[in-house]
């Protein structure tokens, strides 16, 4: 962890660095850090790295949960399909 | 299509919404058919999509006879208004984004006011993510499988889950999840930061410590 300074030119904080990240995160690799300040307090702090590379990391995980794991019960399609011949009774719907 | 003072709109098909929702063998031409009053058609589109839709519909209200009835919901607004599909984005996208409307109208109408977003869906001092600055731990990076994920992510504040699963999962832009849930642009960033934030938190805890109503129905 960095400790505070309130210099201009001194090492950025732990606490400043992280005031940055839903800006960062939000820009992608598109915007990936140019301010020398940023990266180089990620260089040197091994806390803000490590929070940086979980968090990445589960955006990249959220990604397998959009394969769907769950069924509505039958009963969903009984109504939707009950509704649907309510609305315009058609021949073609009673098949179904 | 108007779903509480939104207009229905077709997302212009980016590369990455193609790859997110690649078309599905036969649902081109189920869709035809069904804009023509095919029901055959319809079940088929209902057993393409089912799934996904009541997997969305279930990660937003965490609960399952509520989820239930919103899918249903989706599929009759899809019956009554597949005509209106041009097919400028994938089906699949077009569809999702009527369902999250339809929900986030469903919670609206719970009062739950999605308009001072800020105020209402922030979690209470004990649910929200700690701040890092300093502490070191155990790495999360190849320990975490999608089940503990599903649970962790049930078990975030209804506020965090929403930005998460519409940002995170399902890929929407945080200009398009401002527009739905009515915030600004940077407040879904930092709802979206602190959502990710709680997850680290939870996923670092050891496993019986994350609980949530939704955990048997999230696996």
């Amino acid at each position: 962890m960095t400790s505070h300074n309130e210099k201009n030119d001194s090492p950025m904080t732990c606490a400043e660095f992280q005031e940055h990240l839903p800006e960062l995160f939000a820009a992608g690799s598109e915007g990936a850090m140019d301010d020398p300040k940023l990266l180089e307090h990620l260089k040197t702090c091994e806390n803000c790295s490590a929070l940086v590379r979980d968090l990445q990391y589960i955006a990249d995980q959220a990604r397998q949960l959009l394969e769907p794991t769950h069924d509505p019960s039958d009963n969903v399609w009984e109504k939707i399909k009950n509704s649907m011949a309510a609305e315009a009774p058609t021949p073609d719907l009673e098949k179904i | 299509m108007e779903i509480q003072g939104q207009q229905m709109t077709e997302p212009k098909a980016g590369p990455g919404l193609f790859k997110r929702n690649p078309p599905i063998a036969g649902e081109a031409e189920a869709i035809e058919r069904a804009k023509a009053g095919d029901g055959e058609a319809f079940s088929k589109l209902y057993a393409l999509h089912k799934r996904r839709v009541y997997t969305l519909c279930l990660r937003m209200l965490g609960n399952v006879s509520e989820a239930e009835d919103m899918t249903q919901e989706a599929f009759l607004h899809l019956f009554r208004k597949i005509g209106s599909f041009r097919g400028e984005s994938a089906f699949s996208t077009w569809l999702h984004r009527l369902t999250v409307n339809l929900v986030l109208m469903h919670l609206r109408k719970k009062g739950l006011q999605l308009v001072s977003l800020e105020e209402t869906i922030n979690p209470s001092e004990e649910d929200a993510p700690k701040r890092d600055f300093g502490s070191r731990d155990v790495q999360l990076s190849g320990s975490v499988d999608r089940v503990a994920l599903e649970r962790a992510v049930a078990s975030l504040p209804p506020g965090y889950r929403m930005v998460f699963v519409l940002h995170d999962v399902e890929g929407f832009e945080h200009n398009e999840i401002a527009t739905m849930l009515e915030c600004s642009t940077g407040n879904s960033k930092s709802q979206l930061h602190k959502a990710r934030l709680k997850l680290r938190e939870l996923l670092r805890q050891p496993e019986p410590m994350i609980s949530g109503e939704m955990k048997e129905t999230a696996l």
